[in-house]
């Protein structure tokens, strides 16, 4: 495994907030990687970190082996797609395609051109007069056509309908199987993207609180459903994510089965199902805030 | 069959320094409407509109002999919106960039690079422009709107450099304006205007009480218009070099 990304302690302050708060991770060469986690939980100061746009409080990035900050042998190989990414006045679809190529040395016009006509991006509009799903197809048709080696896309589609969002899913995929590159996508709609990820990371109050492959993170829990009292038997010893309870019957979401335990939860009569990506991370960084709650 | 050249397989190689901070200089070319539409328009109108009112002037009775300069003042116009393109520049096109894989270093020097292609067209164009004044006297209306009495005694050369050097004065400060836009702001410009109104009235006051006024404009006549410049295209370089440090440490905010 090559490490694209090696990260150590990082930390990154803003007067008393901690954006990034110690954080230490490495991302895989030819990956696509997951960043999740709630609004204002540091995804995108991570990204920006990871892009030499922000800098570092303390601790050590290496991107490509070497430190990204005003770094031109590494910035050249990264291509950053931000929600918020913003245009020089009076700028068309059409300017930003055209200089695009000067930056990204393994930019392809044709794929642009032909997500240009996917997407029906009409290139010759101002970009102020654009939509919000406009705007996003510009952002994610150069992140597509740039072919960067690493590729960050930040919340790509603010605005983009779920067919426009399923053509930059289907040309994600496609174009990543003839050209291996490191993606690494933050968004929201964990369950839509939840077969294109390779590898989750999530972030919750500026900290790495899981890293960890796509499928075992699948299996990483189960949810458990039955008569109350059978639940409550089952799960006595387990670590318990998420309880839920209506009247005689209750679902627990519990940590990782082995096969015994599938045997024994069959043997009482309870119902085994499996936990979405976006039901597991919701009921992870949902659980911490309890504690936060308790301890408080 | 034709043997076809197959370019397949072969990556670009990565663009070499001067190639990357060329490459940033094109980026601000690439919207010639608000570098050269605009001003030139501009400047288009308000010639048309003096050359009416002078002809009305010139027409009305005769022309006096001792009228001397009439410099009014109109191409002005022109230098300061070479700061304000300057700044405008900056607060677009800095996040943009970065947003484009460029480093600060290569865009700084793209930028400066871009200005200073700039400032020698437009101090071409000028220079012709005021040639073109003189061989017309004045238009045909005795309307000095490009050259100065302190230019046309100048050769050549001379009112290039003095043309050139003051729009790159222009824009290196509206860059240092720029810098410190993107780096904090407006609160970060607020700052930096009570600082220059605090130098110069500290300066007025210190040649006032130490009663150099004399000094001070002996040194000006000494300077001649070519050395004031000159001296002004130093301080704007420092300037500008300056805010090479001040870009170095900012961040693309929304």
């Amino acid at each position: 495994m090559t490490a694209v990304v090696e990260v150590t302690n990082l930390s990154k302050r803003f007067g008393n907030v901690h954006a990034v708060d110690d954080v230490s991770f490495t991302v895989a060469e030819n990956k696509i990687y997951g960043l999740l986690g709630r609004n204002a939980a540091g995804k995108t100061t991570l990204m920006q970190l990871l892009t030499g746009q922000e800098f570092a409080t303390s601790g050590t990035i290496k991107v490509f082996g070497q430190s990204p900050v005003e770094n031109a042998s590494v910035l050249e190989r990264l291509c950053f797609i931000k929600e918020s990414q913003r245009y020089p006045e009076n700028f068309k679809p059409r300017h930003v395609f055209t200089t695009a190529p000067w930056f990204f040395p393994h930019w392809d016009a044709e794929f642009a051109a032909r997500l240009i006509s996917d997407f029906k991006l009409p290139v010759n509009r101002k970009i102020k007069k654009l939509s919000r799903g406009q705007l996003s197809a510009v952002g994610v048709i150069v992140g597509l056509a740039s072919r960067a080696p690493l590729t960050f896309f930040d919340e790509p589609y603010l605005g983009l309908d779920a067919v426009a969002r399923q053509i930059f899913y289907d040309r994600l995929l496609e174009d990543y199987a003839k050209h291996p590159r490191t993606v690494i996508l933050s968004t929201h709609l964990i369950d839509e993207v939840s077969e294109l990820l390779e590898h989750v990371l999530v972030i919750d109050e500026g900290q790495i609180i899981i890293d960890q492959d796509a499928d075992e993170l699948r299996e990483s829990a189960t949810t458990v459903s039955g008569m109350a009292t059978s639940v409550d038997s089952f799960v006595r010893d387990r670590q318990v994510l998420h309880r839920s309870r209506i009247g005689g019957l209750a679902t627990a979401t519990v940590g990782r089965l082995s096969p015994e335990d599938r045997t024994a939860a069959g043997a009482a009569g309870l119902e085994l199902s499996p936990v979405s990506l976006q039901q597991l991370i919701v009921r992870i960084t949902g659980s911490a805030e309890q504690e936060v709650e308790q301890s408080a | 069959m034709t043997t076809i050249t197959n370019d397949f397989g072969t990556i670009q190689s990565a663009p070499s320094g001067v190639q990357r901070i060329w490459n940033v200089a094109r980026l601000q070319f690439s919207n010639k409407w608000q570098t050269l539409g605009v001003p030139w328009l501009a400047m288009g109108i308000i010639f048309l509109f003096n050359l009416v009112i002078w002809w009305f002037i010139a027409t009305a009775g005769q022309p006096d002999e001792d009228t001397g300069s009439s410099y009014n003042g109109a191409s002005f116009y022109l230098f300061v919106y070479m700061l304000v393109i300057a700044i405008q520049a900056m607060s677009r096109t800095f996040p943009f960039a970065l947003g484009f894989s460029v480093t600060r270093r290569d865009y700084y020097l793209g930028t400066s690079l871009a200005f200073a292609i700039y400032s020698i067209g437009y101090g071409a164009a000028l220079t012709f422009l005021s040639y073109v004044e003189e061989w017309t006297q004045g238009w045909g209306v005795g309307l000095t709107l490009f050259g100065t009495a302190l230019l046309t005694t100048n050769s050549f050369w001379l009112r290039l450099f003095i043309y050139v050097a003051v729009l790159l004065v222009f824009f290196l400060i509206g860059m240092v304006c720029g810098t410190v836009y993107v780096r904090w702001r407006a609160n970060g410009l607020v700052a930096l205007g009570v600082a220059v109104a605090l130098l110069t009235i500290g300066s007025v006051a210190l040649a006032t009480l130490t009663e150099s006024w004399d000094l001070v404009g002996e040194w000006f006549l000494s300077s001649g218009v070519v050395g004031v410049t000159s001296w002004f295209l130093l301080f704007s370089t420092v300037f500008a070099i300056i805010g090479f440090f001040i870009l170095r440490r900012a961040t693309p905010q929304n």
